[in-house]
Formats: C-alpha cells, sequence, structure tokens
C-alpha cells in the first residue's frame, strides 16, 4: 500500500481540498449577494445547497468501488475547473444570461459534490492499512483546519489582494496541482498514468493563464455590463458617474441607469426644453437636475435670459461637466456661462430656502431629475415639492417635468401627472421618441392655465418644428392613463409604481 | 409618542430593495468589498459606548416633593403682571400668546436648565434627537389658532387656492413611515396582517367601518364627536368616556389578537397605558379628532428634536431674555396673594414673585404639594406613565430583513415600542454615515401602587443597566447592532403624561385639576385629561387669554377656537 510520502500527500490534499472547497462556497456567496443583493438569503441560501450537495457527494461515494485514486484526481480536476472558473463565469453569466441564480446553483451543486464525494474517497485511500478511527481522526481534523484557514484567508488576504475572479483560479490551481501531484505519486495505481498526468498539467497550465490575466478578465466583466467602453468612471460623494464611448457616441450612465447618448440626446433636450418656452420670453429660468448642462445649453438659445440657477445634488457631476472638454463640447459650455449660477443642494431643501426667504421667482423652470427609484429621489416628485415648484414660478411663469417613460413606466408617468393636478398645476402631459431611452415623457406646468403650445420660438432646433409639436400632446389609445393615485411625500406611492412598472418590463420579469 | 396607524398596509405595496438596471448592480462590488477589507484590516472590538442620563433631575423632583427648598432668605423679589410657571409647550404657548396680544411683563420659570418639558430635544455628535414628545399630526381644518402659530414658526409655508394650508416639506415625516417586525424579518406598516385568518381580516374591516361610520361626524349639539382640543368634543359619545378601549372593543366582539395588538400598541404609544386601562372615548379620540387618516390627507410634522422644535420656536418669538428663568425651582405658591417663591439650585439664589397672574403650566399634581393652604383636588386624582427613552447613535443606519428601515420601527413582541429615526429626514445633500435611533418604552402599570413600583424601578437602574436593556432590546431587531453603539442618552420620565384612564375626560377630578385657585390657572396637558401636543398649546393660549382679561386687557386678534368655554 501507500508509502509514507503517499500519505503526507494525501493528507495535504484533505487540507487543500478543504481549504478551496470553502473559499469557492465563499466565493459563491459574496457574488449572490454582489450580484442579487439581500446578502442575508443569499448567504443562506448558498450555504444550504453547498452543503447539502456536499451531503449528496459523500452518500455518492458509496457507488465508488475501483480506481479509487483515479476517481480521486478525477474529482480534484472538476473541482479545479468548475471552482476555479466560477467567479469569471458569474461574472459572464450575470452580464450575459437572464436570470444568473440556475448558473449559481449549478456552479454549487457541482463543487459540493465533489467535494463531498473527495473525503470519504481520501478516508478510503488513506485508511487501507490503518485503524478506522486514526483515518477518521487524521482526515478530518485536516479538513476542519483547511475550513479555518479558508475562513481567515478569504476575507484576510484573497478577496482584498486578489479579487473574486484571482482568488478562484487560485483556489483551482491548487486543486490542479493536488490533482497533478497525485498523478505522479499514485501513477502506480492508475489505469493510464500518462493519460492522465497530461490531463492534469492542461488544466494547470488553463488556470495558471486564467491566473495571470485575472485582474484583466475581472475588469473586462464588469465592462461587459455596459455597452460600450468606459472611458471615464468616478464614485462621487452622492452616485457613480461613468461615461462609456462608442464611435462618437457618448453616453453617461449614473448608477448605472443611461442619462443621456449624445447620439440623440438633442431629440430629449429639445422636447424637454422648448414646448414649454413656446410664447414665453424668459428672463429668469431655474433648471433643477440637470447637472450635465444640456437643458441649460437649450435654454441659452434664448437671448432675453438674464440668469439661469442651475441646482443639482452632486458638485462632482456639475465640476465634470463644466470642465472635461469632451463633455464641454456636447454641453457647449453652458454651466461656464457668466448668466448660469450653479448650486449643489438637494433640490427640494433648496426649493424650500427660496420659499423661505422670499427670493424673487421664475419665468421658467425645467425639473430634469433621474427616475423615482428611490425614497430619496422619490422626495422629489411629491405634492410637497410641486407645490414648493408653483411657489418659485411667477404668476405667468410656466415648468417642464421630466416624467418618465409613458411606455415603459406608464403608472410613473400617469401618477406624476396626477401628483401635478393635485398640486393646482394644470399639467400637459406629452412625449417624444428618444431611440436610447424609448418613448419618453414630460409634463408642462404652469400656476395658471395655459393654452396647449403651438408656435415654437425662433431659435436653432434639430428635432422639433411647429408641425410636430402638437402631435407631442397626442397619446395613443394604447397609452392612456391608468387608475393611480397621487404621490404624496408620506406614503411616496410612485417609488412603489416605478418599481412595479420596471418589474412588468419584458425581460426584466425574470432577472436575477 | 409616534404616529398613529389606522391606516393597513397596502398590500400592494413592494417589499423588495429597489433594483436598477443591471449595471447599477456593480455598486454593490465596491462597496461590499470595502466594507469586507475594512473588516479584515480593521480592528474587531469597537470602544464601548458612552453612556449619560439626561433629562429631567430626579434629584430637583425629590427636593420639591420633600421640601427641603421651600424656606429660606429671599435675595430679589420680582413683580410682574404674569408669571408663567413651567417651560414646556404649555408654558411657551402662553408666553408666545402673551407677547403677541403685547404684554411684555411676564417672567417664565422654569424647572430645569433646559427648557422643553417633555418635548425637549438633546443633541449626539451625529444629530439632534428628541427625549420625548416628537412629533404633531398637522390639524384639522376648525384649528385656526393652532395654525397661526404653525404659520408664525414658519412650518406653513402658504395657502393653497383653497385656502388649505401647505407645509414646509422639512418638516413633513416622508415615506417609508412605519413598518414591524415580526418572525424574524420586518414588514411594512403597523397591522401585523402577516398570516391573518379571514376572521381577523373580517375584523380588521369591521373595525374600519366602525371607525369610517363616526369619521366627521357631529352631535346632535352641533359639535364633532371628537375634536381637538378634546373638551370641544360634542356630549354625544361621551359616555364611552366610563368605559376602558378593551371593554369597548369587547362590546363591538372584536377580539382578533391582531387588531388588539395594533390598537394596544397606539393607545401605549399616544397614552402610555394598555388597552385596559385607556378610556374608550381617548381611544376613538386618537383616531378620529383628527379626521380618519386615510381621507383626511394630512401629515405628521416632526423635527430630528421632535417637538422642541416647536417650544424653541415659540420661546424665541415670545423673547422673554432675562425673564426666561431655567433652572428656577418654583418651591411654594400663594395662589389667592399671587406669590410664589423660586429656589435657583444652581447658585442658591431664591426669589419672591408676585404676580397678578400665574399660569401653572407644569404638572398639576406638582402644585399639591407646594400650594400655601389646601388642594381642592384629591392626591392621586391624576396618574401618570412613567417613560423610558433612550437616543442612540449607531455607526451604521440599521436594515433588516424585509420591509425597508422605516421612520417607525416597532417590535410586534416585548413592552418597547421601538424607535424612532431621528436622522429620517434628512435630505440627500445632509446624508451621512450611520443614525441617532430614539427608543421608547412606557412602563404601564394597573394602578397607583404598580405606577410607584414601576417609577421606582426606573430610578433605581443605573446608566449601565438602562443602556443595557435598551441595547438587548434593539439587539432582539438586530442582532449584531450592540457593536455599532457609540453613544446612549436615556431620559428617564417618572411623570411623562397624564394617563386618560375611563372616567377622567369628564368627570369632576378634571374639571377640579383645570378650575382657576385664586389668581392661578393651571394649563399643561394634565389638566386637558389628553398628552397631547395640541391640548398643551391650547390650555396654554386659553389660560393667556385669561390672563389678560384679567388684567383688563384686550386680545383682538383671539380666535374662535382659543375663547370658547
Amino acid at each position: 500500500m501507500s508509502a509514507a510520502p503517499g500519505t503526507r500527500l494525501l493528507l495535504a490534499s484533505v487540507l487543500v481540498v478543504a481549504t478551496c472547497g470553502l473559499v469557492y462556497e465563499l466565493i459563491a456567496a459574496t457574488m449572490a449577494s454582489y450580484l442579487l443583493g439581500d446578502s442575508v438569503t443569499q448567504w443562506s441560501l448558498v450555504i444550504g445547497v453547498y452543503l447539502s450537495a456536499m451531503g449528496l457527494g459523500s452518500w455518492l461515494s458509496k457507488f465508488v468501488v475501483r480506481d479509487l485514486h483515479a476517481r480521486f484526481i478525477a474529482v480534484q480536476l472538476v473541482i479545479a475547473v468548475v471552482g476555479g472558473l466560477s467567479a469569471v463565469a458569474l461574472f459572464y453569466g450575470y452580464a450575459y444570461l437572464a436570470s444568473v441564480r440556475p448558473l449559481l446553483f449549478s456552479i454549487l451543486v457541482i463543487v459540493g459534490t465533489m467535494v463531498g464525494l473527495e473525503i470519504p474517497l481520501l478516508i478510503r485511500i488513506v485508511g487501507a492499512g490503518e485503524e478506522l478511527k486514526d483515518t477518521v481522526a487524521r482526515v478530518l481534523a485536516f479538513d476542519y483546519v483547511g475550513a479555518l484557514l479558508a475562513s481567515l484567508l478569504f476575507p484576510l488576504a484573497l478577496l482584498p489582494h486578489l479579487g473574486l475572479v484571482r482568488t478562484s483560479m487560485l483556489c483551482g490551481l491548487f486543486n490542479a496541482a493536488v490533482a497533478l501531484a497525485c498523478t505522479w505519486v499514485f501513477r502506480a495505481h492508475l489505469p493510464r498514468p500518462r493519460a492522465a498526468l497530461v490531463q492534469a498539467a492542461l488544466v494547470c497550465a488553463a488556470l495558471a493563464a486564467g491566473l495571470a490575466v485575472g485582474g484583466r478578465l475581472e475588469r473586462l466583466a464588469e465592462r461587459e455590463l455596459y455597452d460600450a467602453p468606459v472611458i471615464f468612471s468616478e464614485k462621487t460623494a452622492y452616485q457613480r458617474l461613468s461615461i462609456t464611448r462608442s464611435g462618437d457616441d457618448i453616453r453617461l450612465y449614473i448608477d448605472g441607469n443611461l442619462q443621456f447618448a449624445s447620439s440623440d440626446e438633442h431629440r430629449y433636450h429639445e422636447a424637454l426644453v422648448h414646448p414649454a418656452l413656446a410664447g414665453v420670453a424668459p428672463r429668469r429660468a431655474l433648471v433643477l437636475g440637470g447637472g450635465d448642462g444640456l437643458a441649460v445649453r437649450e435654454l441659452l438659445k434664448y437671448p432675453g435670459l438674464e440668469r439661469i440657477d442651475l441646482v443639482d445634488l452632486d458638485p462632482g457631476m456639475t465640476r465634470l461637466f463644466g470642465r472635461d472638454p469632451l463633455l464641454v463640447r456636447i454641453n457647449r459650455g453652458s454651466l461656464t456661462d457668466p448668466r448660469v449660477h450653479v448650486h449643489n443642494a438637494d433640490a427640494m431643501r433648496w426649493l424650500e430656502g427660496h420659499v423661505r426667504t422670499n427670493s424673487e421667482v421664475y419665468d421658467v423652470a425645467v425639473v430634469d431629475l433621474p427616475d423615482p427609484n428611490n425614497f430619496s429621489l422619490g422626495k422629489l416628485y411629491t405634492g410637497s415639492f410641486y407645490r414648493l415648484l408653483r411657489r418659485v414660478l411667477s404668476p405667468a411663469g410656466v415648468g417642464v417635468v421630466q416624467a418618465t417613460s409613458p411606455y415603459l413606466a406608464p403608472r410613473s408617468f400617469w401618477c406624476v401627472v396626477k401628483t401635478l393636478a393635485a398640486a393646482e398645476l394644470h399639467p400637459r402631459p406629452y412625449h417624444a421618441h428618444v431611440p436610447s431611452f424609448g418613448d419618453w415623457g414630460f409634463v408642462l406646468v404652469s400656476p395658471a392655465p395655459r393654452p396647449e403650445p403651438t408656435h415654437l420660438a425662433d431659435v436653432p432646433l434639430r428635432f422639433l418644428d411647429d408641425a410636430l409639436l402638437p402631435t407631442l400632446f397626442v397619446f395613443p389609445r394604447d397609452q392612456q392613463p391608468p387608475d393611480v393615485e397621487a404621490n404624496r411625500l408620506n406614503d411616496q406611492l410612485l417609488v412603489h409604481y416605478y418599481e412595479e412598472d420596471l418589474r412588468a418590463l419584458p425581460g426584466r420579469g425574470g432577472r436575477g | 409618542m409616534s404616529p398613529e396607524t389606522d391606516d393597513r398596509p397596502a398590500r400592494s405595496r413592494l417589499l423588495a430593495s429597489p433594483r436598477g438596471p443591471r449595471v447599477k448592480r456593480r455598486g454593490f462590488l465596491g462597496a461590499t468589498a470595502g466594507t469586507l477589507a475594512t473588516a479584515a484590516c480593521g480592528p474587531s472590538t469597537p470602544p464601548p459606548p458612552a453612556i449619560a442620563f439626561v433629562g429631567p433631575d430626579p434629584e430637583r423632583s425629590h427636593h420639591l416633593r420633600e421640601g427641603t427648598w421651600r424656606e429660606g432668605p429671599v435675595h430679589e423679589t420680582i413683580h410682574t403682571d404674569v408669571a408663567i410657571v413651567g417651560g414646556g409647550v404649555a408654558g411657551s404657548a402662553a408666553a408666545w400668546r402673551l407677547r403677541r396680544a403685547g404684554l411684555a411683563d411676564l417672567h417664565l420659570f422654569e424647572l430645569e436648565d433646559e427648557v422643553g418639558g417633555t418635548a425637549r430635544g438633546g443633541e449626539l455628535p451625529r444629530s439632534r434627537h428628541p427625549l420625548g414628545a416628537h412629533y404633531l399630526p398637522t390639524p384639522p381644518p376648525d384649528c385656526p389658532a393652532l395654525e397661526r402659530l404653525l404659520t408664525d414658526l414658519g412650518v406653513i409655508l402658504g395657502r393653497d387656492a383653497h385656502g388649505r394650508p401647505e407645509y414646509a416639506p422639512s418638516a413633513i415625516a416622508a415615506a417609508p413611515l412605519e413598518r414591524h417586525f415580526g418572525r424574524g424579518r420586518w414588514y411594512e406598516g403597523l397591522y401585523p396582517a402577516a398570516g391573518e385568518t379571514a376572521e381577523e381580516a373580517a375584523q380588521w374591516a369591521r373595525w374600519h367601518a366602525h371607525l369610517r361610520a363616526l369619521d366627521g361626524r357631529r352631535g346632535g349639539d352641533g359639535k364633532p364627536l371628537f375634536a381637538i382640543p378634546v373638551a370641544r368634543s360634542s356630549a354625544e359619545l361621551r359616555h364611552l368616556d366610563a368605559v376602558s378601549f378593551a371593554q369597548h372593543l369587547d362590546e363591538l366582539e372584536l377580539r382578533s389578537e391582531r387588531l388588539r395588538w395594533a390598537l394596544d400598541y397606539a393607545c401605549r404609544d399616544d397614552y402610555g397605558c394598555t388597552l385596559a386601562q385607556t378610556s374608550a372615548f381617548a381611544g376613538l379620540h386618537h383616531f378620529l379628532a383628527r379626521g380618519l387618516e386615510e381621507t383626511r390627507g394630512g401629515f405628521l410634522l416632526t423635527w430630528p428634536e421632535g417637538n422642541a422644535r416647536l417650544v424653541r420656536g415659540m420661546l424665541e418669538r415670545a423673547d422673554l431674555g432675562a425673564r426666561l428663568h431655567r433652572g428656577a425651582a418654583v418651591v411654594a405658591v400663594d395662589p389667592h396673594a399671587g406669590e410664589l417663591r423660586v429656589h435657583c439650585p444652581g447658585d442658591g439664589r431664591r426669589l419672591r414673585v408676585h404676580a397678578r397672574s400665574i399660569l401653572w403650566a407644569a404638572p398639576r399634581f406638582v402644585l399639591g404639594r407646594l400650594l400655601v393652604g389646601p388642594d381642592p383636588l384629591p392626591v392621586g386624582a391624576l396618574t401618570y406613565a412613567p417613560w423610558l427613552v433612550a437616543s442612540v447613535e449607531v455607526r451604521n443606519a440599521p436594515r433588516g430583513v424585509g420591509a425597508r428601515l422605516a421612520w417607525d420601527n416597532v417590535p410586534l413582541a416585548g413592552s418597547s415600542l421601538g424607535y424612532v429615526v431621528a436622522t429620517h429626514g434628512e435630505t440627500a445633500d445632509e446624508r451621512q454615515p450611520g443614525a441617532v435611533l430614539t427608543y421608547y418604552e412606557p412602563l404601564c402599570g394597573d394602578g397607583p401602587a404598580e405606577l410607584a413600583a414601576q417609577r421606582q424601578r426606573l430610578l433605581a437602574g443605573d446608566r449601565s443597566h438602562w443602556a443595557d436593556h435598551v441595547i438587548s432590546a434593539l439587539a432582539a431587531m438586530h442582532p449584531g447592532i450592540a457593536s455599532e453603539i457609540s453613544e446612549v442618552a436615556i431620559t428617564r420620565w417618572g411623570h411623562a403624561m397624564i394617563r386618560p384612564v375611563p372616567g377622567l375626560l369628564f368627570g369632576e377630578n378634571l374639571a377640579l385639576a383645570s378650575a382657576p385657585i385664586g389668581r392661578l390657572r393651571p394649563c399643561a396637558a394634565d389638566v386637558a385629561g389628553l398628552p397631547l401636543f395640541e391640548e398643551a398649546f391650547y390650555k396654554g393660549s386659553r389660560a393667556a387669554l385669561a390672563a389678560l382679561a384679567d388684567l383688563g386687557r384686550a386680545a383682538p386678534d383671539a380666535l374662535a377656537d382659543e375663547i370658547f368655554i
């Protein structure tokens, strides 16, 4: 039977197997929490599925009766490949699959079953020729030490220094190395030793190569989540700003949500600004949100404007769009125009302060805020917010509100309209087709009722003209208002509507 | 002391966390890896929290009770038109009202070093926080005097086309407002609907139908069935004050445990009493006096420091300057001579105050001990609920499985009311890590003996005892929160609020308690019978107007709701 070096190698492999096995579990659980959220659920599910798969493996081990060494090596190689590639597979699966869960649980079941199969096999290999009590004691002791090692190494060393992709590759490489060493030491016990050696060596080489490029793979995997190369990414105090570029098309994402695509943003911003200004000679304008300066660019086409106040939460955003040459080319330096005054503040707080200090009112207000996907943003779509808005508009003033997509998020859109009506702002909903967004909705508002606009001002436009203008206010039969309630600060129904609308989108429903 | 709720959580509301489009989730990567890395590198044992007793000083109450400060030489004599005793809501409202009517010659004496009474506020490094009362529902339409106060304080910004007030958003408690914790997870709202039977659902519906049938109704005398202030209520349903809320529910055959939990919670929250200890009239008043929540379209107004903001606003406008005496214990009262003796424990100075009118805006039971001559009110006629309130600063805001962190977070189990997030209203540009949570627990008791025992228990425990008590109650909802806590500020209220037990509201004792004695008018919330800001405000304003009348001064701007009898 195996000599002392063989036994020592086997005990060392118990340690490696146990350590790597737990690391794969930790990787799966960490990634599940990253990608799917709700970490308590994810951790519980991952641990439960993994442990039960190990139980399955242990039970299956009774069916392995011959060629124990060869089977053990084969199991090692399967773990090395599946476990080693698990993180990168999950990253890419997340980017490309409708739901990453089946992949996650397949990986867990395969690795768990194989790890569960290993320990009984090892006990039987080591135990041939010695007492069961000694074997079990030795093997299980190493097994548990390995678990301790993993739980210390993973958070303290592996994750901070290597990241998920390379950690899983490194563990895979260890598993493969154990397989290679065992193949060599136990070649006498193997039916086809040469083929086994080549196999193990190939897996080792593949994983070593993967480890070498793992860092790049991880970055690539993250980038795959956008549609185009990221040319700028910054985490400000409030949000992550990412800019991608594909040819001439430059796109801004805030926390992963597309804000504009340079190829068609003129449609969005013309539709946002100019219908409101039809028949108005604005002197003072207010822009809430819109830190990209694109709405301001449109406003600056009106020569009578004396002052524009822009209120955007994020100084990182307005700084970026005030300085970056590429972005300044898109907004034509609007944010550095002397008539423009930038205020970095929460729009609700700023408005309340403005009302309290009885400051001067505005002829036009453009509300261009991110969609109401959380309670902080949802506040800026409530009746309380719109009542403040009404107070900062002159009696003959006019405003416009970005109101999500009437096609993709119908309940949200019509909830905004209803809320504006409840705030006595005489809403006039309209929409325009912006290819990168789809059918997009806006609402004209005014403290006093106003007729629907018919003649645009004589400013340079690429998208709108007087013929198109009235059609924007027409909603087809399949886009009539659903039954929704107004959005109040103390219930924020809109945040719930928006979540439900997004969930109902085709292709989104099953995601994750 | 937290929001009332007669509104069952809408079942359509979503519980899951928001999920943006897919790229958004990348944000998790950096954040979670960062947390793990920090956890990996940082020291594992956080420093123990700093624990302090804040709020009223039990020593001072003790001296008043024992009369140890009663006798001594007088250093200064003050002659004034009006002396207000107590710088809580009623006293501040009286001062605000008198100044508004043009009276300048008034002094206010507050026992503690800080004003506010049970609406006091405190401050921890992370945020201000309440020590007691912390919110005010927007008033129903027939409260012009209260609306005038809110307009004066800038809480009402203006009016809409229908003349309805528009409230400053910064004062409105924003969604998500409330959630409850049971069976290991959080659920939206304050009615434990999860797993209810058809019969329980039917009882809930029946309870709501009962409320709807009473909502907005007036009695044969033309007065609302349930009014603010309560004394303006119609006589029609006053007989309901004779029975307990629990008995009333028995009579309606509403026995659902879930329903009773929700209503018991409301009673403990507002009155420091259980369902069986609260009068049925008081219980219904809670749900109906401002109109049903689902139909009135109102808000809850709140501030990081709670109603201390309103007290501060009233006193700032009263602008008393040196005539606001903090840390000034009134130790003897001669109501017929209009004389007060005041002892200042800070510097040992003693004042004699001669006032043409005395407004007693301190708890009524204290007066009995200080009066020269007999008190017409029998000892023990009014009962008060003791409360434990503690504000806890945490390094990371708590979360939990299920419904999102709300303003008010209530456990189904245990005697506490859970916690309110003092930092809930921070806008996006004010947000910082961590939070301040204010924990509330009424110490309910059935009669004077049980309440005395609760009070004794409250004062017997030291700082670390009560900090442990609070932390373990929080940890039952949030395992592991103990290591997140950096500060604990504990307030012990021996007599936090009047208990509206059956028979109190329209009984003889309350009439005796609020009746003037000589030149003195009792006017704190306790003599109104309900522990509410509105009651204290109206008592204080009305007493101020009565004092003006005594002084022969007119108050041409008086409004109908402050001059009713």
